[in-house]
This record gives C-alpha cells, structure tokens and sequence, in this order.
C-alpha cells in the first residue's frame, strides 16, 4: 500500500509517466481513496502550468540588443 | 508562450537566411528567444563564473557555422547543443564540475506521520488556474523569485521540459547527466515552486 509520503515523491514520476505499470495503479488506488493526495496532485498540476505560463528567466545583466550587435557585425567581418 | 515573438521570423528558413543575409532585426530576434536558455544550460554545465563568456563563444561559432546549418534538427536543438559542447570543453579545460547534489533536500518529513499518512489536509487552492494565479502581481513576484533561488540545474532542467518542451532524452543528452537525474531534478524544482506558491495561498 502507498501512503501520502509516497505520493509526495513520486507525483511528477506519476504525472510524466515515467512509472512502472504496478507502481502507476498502486499510487492511482492511493488518489482514489485520499482526498489531501488528490488536492495535492491539482496543486502540482497548476504549478506546471504556471510555470509554463510565467516563463520565469534566468537573472543576466546581458545587454541582448548590444550582443546582438556584435554578433551581427562578427558575421559581416567574417564574410569579408 | 513566447513573449518576443516575431511573426517575420516564425518560419526557422526564413530566419536563417535574414541571419546569414546580416538582418540586424534578424540577430536580435534570435538573441531574444534564445539566449536565457542557452545561459541556463550554460550556468548548470560549467558555473556561474564562466557561462556569459561560454554562451558568447557559443554565439560567435554558431552565427560563423550557420551557413552550414542543414536543418536537420531545429535551430534551438542546435544552439543548445553547441552552448553544451562549449560548456563541457571548459568544465574539463578549468577541471571543475558543478554538483547535482546541491540544492537537494528530501521530501518534508514534518507534513507526515511515522507511517507516511499526511498530518495536516490539503485543500484544492482557491485561484486554481494559470491565469487566476497570474493576476496577481505579488504571486508572479514569488514565482520569479523562487526561480532565480534554485540550483542552475534544476532551473535548467525545468526551463527546457516545462517552459520549452524539450525531450527528456535531449535534455539528458544537452546536461550529460542520467534520465533518472533529469526526473528528479525536475521533481525537486516543481516542487520548491509549488511549495512557494503554497506558502503564499497559506498567508492569503
């Protein structure tokens, strides 16, 4: 038998797949009969999605535009 | 969802040739949609000290290669994999490796009882959707800032499978690192993000 604990360390594993069949139903048996793991796994699915949807960046004080000059007048030397 | 996106450049073909033509609008676009990634799976191969100068080179011999590109994979598989050639070379040029250990803690023993039962209950949170959580300012705020706190290889990995979609193959590929690695640093990031959020629902 699965327990909370169980759940709370293989939720990602359950959600991407990557679990084997028995592992998969017994956590699924789990979900049916706990309320808390199923509000949980909600949780976890909602913190996907706003990850996806934040797209939260790496901190860089990179001047892209600058960069992207430079890389621009790099190429123009190299092809001449 | 891009937020620089360039309807102009959609088209990957299109775009290499505005490149290899020297459209200055053409590298900027490319930078923009590219660069955090690349800077992120540079920072978890070689460190925070060397990765601005790995992802500068890795530019510099990918605009200098692009006439040979053959499309072959897309043009965002082949700029990571050049930034994580680049990044490995120098790992093994300075000798340093980066531990996947850091940043690793195990589930909270605190929320379970000795025999794996949760001690408090777990509600469903009440501005569930994406859009719902992301109307609020400070939210957003928390998100980005748990982010940035991770370990780079754990914003590595959750910047290329759930921002970018890319493969868990790849990504093992990219990082060099085990399928069960990338499982679990992804593990770890989402749920130090969910638990932030959490927090935040808790004090709301």
């Amino acid at each position: 038998m699965y327990q909370c604990k169980d759940i709370a360390e293989e939720v990602n594993n359950y959600i991407e797949g990557g679990l084997p069949l028995t592992k998969r139903i017994g956590l699924f048996v789990h979900f049916l009969m706990c309320s808390c793991c199923r509000n949980y796994l909600q949780q976890i699915r909602s913190t996907i999605s706003v990850i996806t949807v934040t797209q939260p960046k790496e901190k860089s004080s990179m001047d892209l535009k600058a960069l992207a000059k430079e890389l621009h007048d790099a190429c123009e030397h190299h092809d001449h | 969802m891009k937020k620089n996106s360039n309807s102009i450049f959609e088209n990957e073909k299109t775009l290499i040739i505005k490149l290899i033509d020297g459209d200055q609008a053409a590298f900027e676009f490319v930078v923009s949609e590219h660069h955090n990634i690349m800077l992120s799976i540079a920072r978890a191969i070689v460190g925070e000290a060397f990765a601005d100068e790995v992802v500068q080179e890795a530019w510099i011999s990918a605009i200098k290669a692009l006439p040979k590109f053959e499309g072959r994979s897309k043009l965002k598989t082949w700029l990571l994999h050049i930034v994580s050639n680049g990044a490995k070379s120098r790992v093994r040029r300075e000798n340093r490796m980066i531990s996947l250990d850091e940043g690793w803690e195990s589930v909270a023993s605190d929320k379970f009882d000795q025999t794996g039962h949760r001690l408090d209950n777990v509600y469903p949170w009440e501005e569930a959707t994406p859009e719902a959580l992301l109307a609020n300012e400070q939210l957003q705020a928390v998100i980005e800032e748990t982010f940035q706190q991770l370990p780079a290889h754990q914003r590595a990995v959750l910047t290329m499978y759930d921002m970018e979609g890319i493969k868990m193959d790849e990504i093992c590929n990219i990082l060099d690192i085990s399928a069960s690695n990338v499982r679990v640093l992804l593990h770890r990031a989402r749920t130090t993000l969910h638990h932030s959020i959490e927090k935040y629902q808790d004090k709301a």
